[in-house]
């Protein structure tokens, strides 16, 4: 019985979160979290390096200014929750109860969605007991997400809206192309979406004729009687919502087959490294809207700062940089203490400055941001070109 | 060709396709088999194992840049090591009358070894090399994937090796003298413990061999693989029959066949579950299994 | 605060899973459907308090009998089979489950929000606790009272002549038969029972995480749910609890502080606790001096 209770204490002692920290020397700390397991760990790695050196740029910089006019620096740390909901909600209580402002994450939108479940739901509602604390999101992007709470907030991409002008354009660049027939990861919930919810009905609205589309499932690995009814429909752009994993092994069966197309297009999460890392040759000339691309210098910049800290800069992680810039301003708009009392009022404070930010600054221009704590990007579309992304068109020129 | 053909060339054609990819089910299928056979125990570790190997062999892929079929002996190679590893690390040290624990730490390594994976990829999807993945054989009006037959030919050529390697050495007489009957076996000078040890290495270089006909057939190695592959394996194992080798090679055929037809009516979302009602079936009609006998043994 | 609440939300609820794989096995089968049970009581929990608008603890006892009768039907044709078999077939129906729920689609308005299970998008504002202002604390408790009855109905079930029957028919079915044991009864009745806490498990499952969709109750959940028992040793619930805290607490939560480590350790050091003791962690052994410092009679 003793060592149980030696063991029940060290695990105990073990599990204790980090202590606050000392008045003198006050940090706002910011909690990164992620996935760093598991087949999206590439995701959790890059956004930690892009967290770190914006951290480091903002620090370079003289830090950020605090409510009495001192300067403090930025910390952040960043936690592995292996891509699952419960996970996800145990990190972000162990974060909720340190003294960290804000968080930001997660992955993935099966963690993401769960979690914003346990925040409160309307800020300030005292009949819902729900946890009160910030979360910013840099990568989950299952479509409408963030109105579940009004303390979450995301940064990343309107699918909606660009998949809708991708369409359009493309139906003025190829008036030749009058069809369109789908492909979707069928069981898992962000491709699910964007397929049904986004590609099929936008590329109606273009005009297009939808023609039918063939589901697989997240681990499939064989594509032949999908890729045989693609082929038999013969549609004139072929629209494929799936990650990088499966992308790839419908194109390489596409290319066995010898289904013929005018237009690939592809879904937002597969302008990636891993969908050229994986089958560059067959993903040559796919179209994807992306809101990051090194186009500018600012871009440029964050890329190289993240790849000196061993991550990538992707659409995905690029939004971790806007994310910290964003809160930089809003801390200094909003005052915060950082001081170990001060940390309920600080997340408040910067929860409210979030909800009323109309517009915020983004690596490729303006972000404007909805009541409902999602951003309307900036994008650009890009394509596989010779082994790499290269931009085919900015809608916005 | 009038359109309603299609209706009738279709489904035949999944199913080719399916049974030709059924053949890697029956690798990992007979794996599981040849275990049980031997030990009586299930490696769950296995169909990862696999992967794994397919995994090690990118090493002379991405190198060495060595042609495909080098690259399949050395995922053969590098899953027999790991088998090896699997047996020391869940099987040797552990009481043989405690199944439950080895269960639960090939369990443990089923999760270690994809981990290594996703450390040494960081989950990144890598290519695979495939052998005449750019022919299409035409014999009207079906088509046959040229990479989907020679991964069938290979598969069969390991598994014709494999019982001449069971029924015509003195290393499968004996593998097959402990699977009937351990400590006969044992009076006879056959060393259970490297009996067993061998029956690893093995089946861990077929599953290798396995993985890397999953990974020539898509094109792509994710750690996403090993799951289904597990799961898959073991419907076959159980539908061809517990301890059967032809019984695992004609199951696999089977499911991957079915796994096709099913998705041609039923769609892709319904598919498993007519897989696994197929194994309720059988389970309920044959419950020995296509090949197996009735067992008087637990 | 609030963390160590959660964390006893969570390993309350894998305490319920544990148990109800502890239960069947006790009776020598090793069920792989307890995800399923688990999903069934997670889904129809959540449409109960949802979509029916009925207050946790009558939605909770609903879905618990639900996937107790699941669970029955189930029990039959599994006398059929055992060992390897059993798993595999089980497998196979937690996974037939799971898909049931992938294809399954009831959604009604609610506000201007449609609410209910959506297949592979998922059944999401499962905000019965928030929404009623109970605090994280709260839910501990809740979730903890349940873990408890069931523990000391199990304990005490254990001790009893139905705690012999079970460990007689798992010990050696055989034997148990020739002294007059009836197998079907015993067998079924475990599987019930089982199916009854993993619904209850699964209910509650729903509230915490608010969002359930149907990949969360894969193979890797059926996998826990007889490691939990495993790892535990068989011998006492206690043991059960013991392995959730060693993998929900120690192995996920403790070694967090190992940073990239962690992933590895998890999987390697399960494969250790089975070398070192392939009994479990809390074997027969430990529960005897267990039993003699609460001052029970001697097993």
């Amino acid at each position: 019985m003793k060592r149980l209770l030696t063991i029940a204490a060290a695990v105990g002692v073990a599990m204790s979160v980090g202590t606050t920290a000392d008045a003198a020397d006050r940090t706002v700390k910011i909690a990164g979290f992620g996935a760093m397991s598991g087949v999206v760990r590439s995701f959790g790695i890059n956004t930690d390096a892009v967290m770190r050196a914006a951290a480091k740029a903002i620090n370079d910089a003289g830090g950020v200014k605090l409510a009495d006019g001192s300067m403090a620096p930025m910390e952040v740390s960043f936690d592995d929750d292996r891509c699952n909901a419960e996970e996800g909600i145990s990190v972000v209580r162990r974060i909720a109860s340190s003294d960290a402002v804000v968080g930001v994450g997660p992955t993935c939108s099966n963690v993401a969605e769960p979690l914003f479940g346990i925040l409160q739901a309307k800020a300030g509602d005292e009949g819902d007991s729900g946890l009160q604390f910030p979360i910013f999101t840099d990568t989950a992007i299952k479509g409408g997400l963030a109105k579940i709470s009004e303390w979450a907030f995301r940064n990343v991409p309107n699918e909606s809206q660009m998949y809708q002008t991708l369409f359009e354009w493309l139906a003025s660049e190829h008036p030749d192309a009058k069809s369109v027939y789908g492909g979707v990861e069928e069981d898992f919930a962000h491709s699910r979406f964007t397929w049904y919810k986004v590609m099929k009905t936008r590329s109606a609205d273009a005009g297009y004729e939808v023609k039918g589309e063939a589901k697989w499932l997240l681990n499939d690995t064989n594509f032949t009687t999908q890729v045989r009814a693609m082929k038999r429909a013969g549609a004139d752009v072929i629209a494929i919502s799936a990650h990088p994993f499966t992308t790839c092994g419908v194109l390489k069966e596409m290319a066995r087959q010898r289904v013929e197309y005018k237009v690939l297009v592809g879904l937002t999460s597969s302008s990636s490294l891993e969908t050229l890392n994986g089958c560059a040759k067959q993903a040559e000339g796919i179209i994807i809207p992306t809101s990051f691309a090194p186009v500018n210098p600012d871009a440029v910049a964050a890329a190289d700062a993240a790849a000196a800290l061993g991550g990538s800069a992707d659409l995905h992680s690029a939004a971790a940089w806007e994310i910290m810039m964003i809160l930089k301003d809003v801390i200094e708009t909003a005052g915060i203490q950082a001081t170990a009392d001060s940390v309920a009022a600080d997340r408040r404070a910067i929860r409210d400055g979030l909800a009323t930010l109309k517009t915020t600054k983004g690596l490729l221009g303006e972000i404007t941001r909805t009541d409902e704590g999602e951003a309307v990007k900036p994008y650009v579309y890009v394509h596989a070109a010779d082994g790499t992304w290269a931009v085919l068109h900015d809608p916005n020129t | 060709m009038a359109d309603y053909w299609w209706d009738v060339i279709d489904p035949i054609q999944s199913v080719l396709d399916g049974m030709m990819f059924g053949s890697i089910y029956a690798l990992i299928g007979i794996g599981f088999t040849l275990i049980f056979g031997v030990m009586h125990k299930i490696n769950l570790a296995y169909a990862a194992a696999s992967i794994g190997g397919a995994y090690a062999s990118l090493v002379a892929f991405q190198i060495l840049s060595a042609p495909a079929l080098v690259v399949f002996l050395c995922a053969a190679a590098a899953s027999g090591v790991i088998g090896y590893i699997v047996y020391i690390c869940c099987f040797r040290f552990i009481p043989e009358h405690l199944p439950l624990a080895t269960l639960m730490a090939s369990v443990g390594m089923l999760i270690l070894i994809d981990e290594v994976v996703v450390h040494a990829t960081a989950g990144m999807p890598e290519p695979y090399p495939a052998m005449f993945d750019d022919v299409m054989i035409d014999i009207s009006p079906f088509w046959i994937r040229g990479d989907l037959l020679m991964i069938f030919a290979l598969s069969v050529v390991a598994m014709l090796i494999l019982l001449y390697v069971l029924y015509r050495t003195r290393l499968g007489i004996a593998t097959r003298a402990v699977a009937q009957q351990p400590s006969a076996a044992q009076l006879c000078g056959i060393g259970q413990q490297q009996t067993n040890a061998v029956t690893f290495v093995i089946t861990g270089a077929l599953g290798g061999l396995a993985g890397a006909m999953v990974g020539a057939s898509v094109g792509i190695l994710s750690p996403l693989l090993a799951l289904p592959l597990t799961v898959k394996g073991l419907v076959v194992t159980v539908i061809g029959g517990l301890g059967s080798i032809p019984g695992a090679i004609v199951a696999g055929i089977l499911v991957g066949g079915f796994e096709n037809v099913f998705q041609y009516f039923r769609g892709v979302t319904e598919r498993d579950i007519y897989v696994m009602l197929l194994l309720f079936v059988f389970l309920t009609f044959r419950p020995q299994g296509l090949f197996g006998r009735i067992s008087t043994r637990d | 605060m609030d963390f160590y609440y959660g964390m006893a939300q969570l390993i309350g609820v894998h305490t319920l899973l544990g148990l109800s794989a502890y239960v069947v096995l006790l009776t020598g089968q090793v069920s792989m459907a307890q995800a399923g049970f688990f999903a069934i009581g997670a889904y129809l929990g959540g449409m109960l308090t949802v979509l029916a608008g009925l207050h946790i603890v009558p939605a909770m006892l609903l879905a618990a009998v639900a996937s107790a009768l699941v669970a029955t039907v189930v029990g039959f044709p599994a006398l059929r089979v055992k060992g390897l078999m059993l798993v595999v077939a089980t497998l196979a129906f937690g996974e037939a489950v799971r898909i049931f729920w992938f294809n399954f689609d009831y959604q009604i308005a609610k506000g201007n929000i449609q609410v209910g299970p959506l297949g592979g998008e998922g059944f999401k504002q499962i905000r019965y606790f928030p929404e009623n202002g109970w605090s994280t604390a709260d839910v501990a408790i809740f979730i903890w009272a349940w873990v408890i009855a069931a523990m000391v109905a199990l304990w005490w079930m254990d001790r009893s002549r139905v705690g012999s029957v079970l460990r007689a028919v798992g010990e050696d079915e055989l034997a148990a038969q020739s002294v007059g044991i009836n197998l079907t009864a015993v067998k079924v009745s475990a599987m019930g029972i089982g199916g009854f806490i993993a619904g209850l498990g699964g209910a509650i499952y729903a509230h915490y995480t608010t969002h359930i969709e149907h990949l969360n109750f894969g193979v890797v959940l059926a996998t826990f749910a007889i490691a939990y028992p495993i790892l535990g040793g068989l011998s006492s619930v206690i043991g059960v609890l013991l392995a959730v805290i060693f993998i929900q607490g120690f192995l996920v939560e403790v070694l967090r502080f190992m940073g990239d480590w962690r992933n590895l350790l998890f999987g390697a050091l399960i494969v250790l606790a089975m070398n070192v003791r392939p009994d479990g962690l809390f074997d027969a052994r430990a529960t005897r001096a267990l039993k003699r410092l609460l001052g029970g009679r001697d097993a």
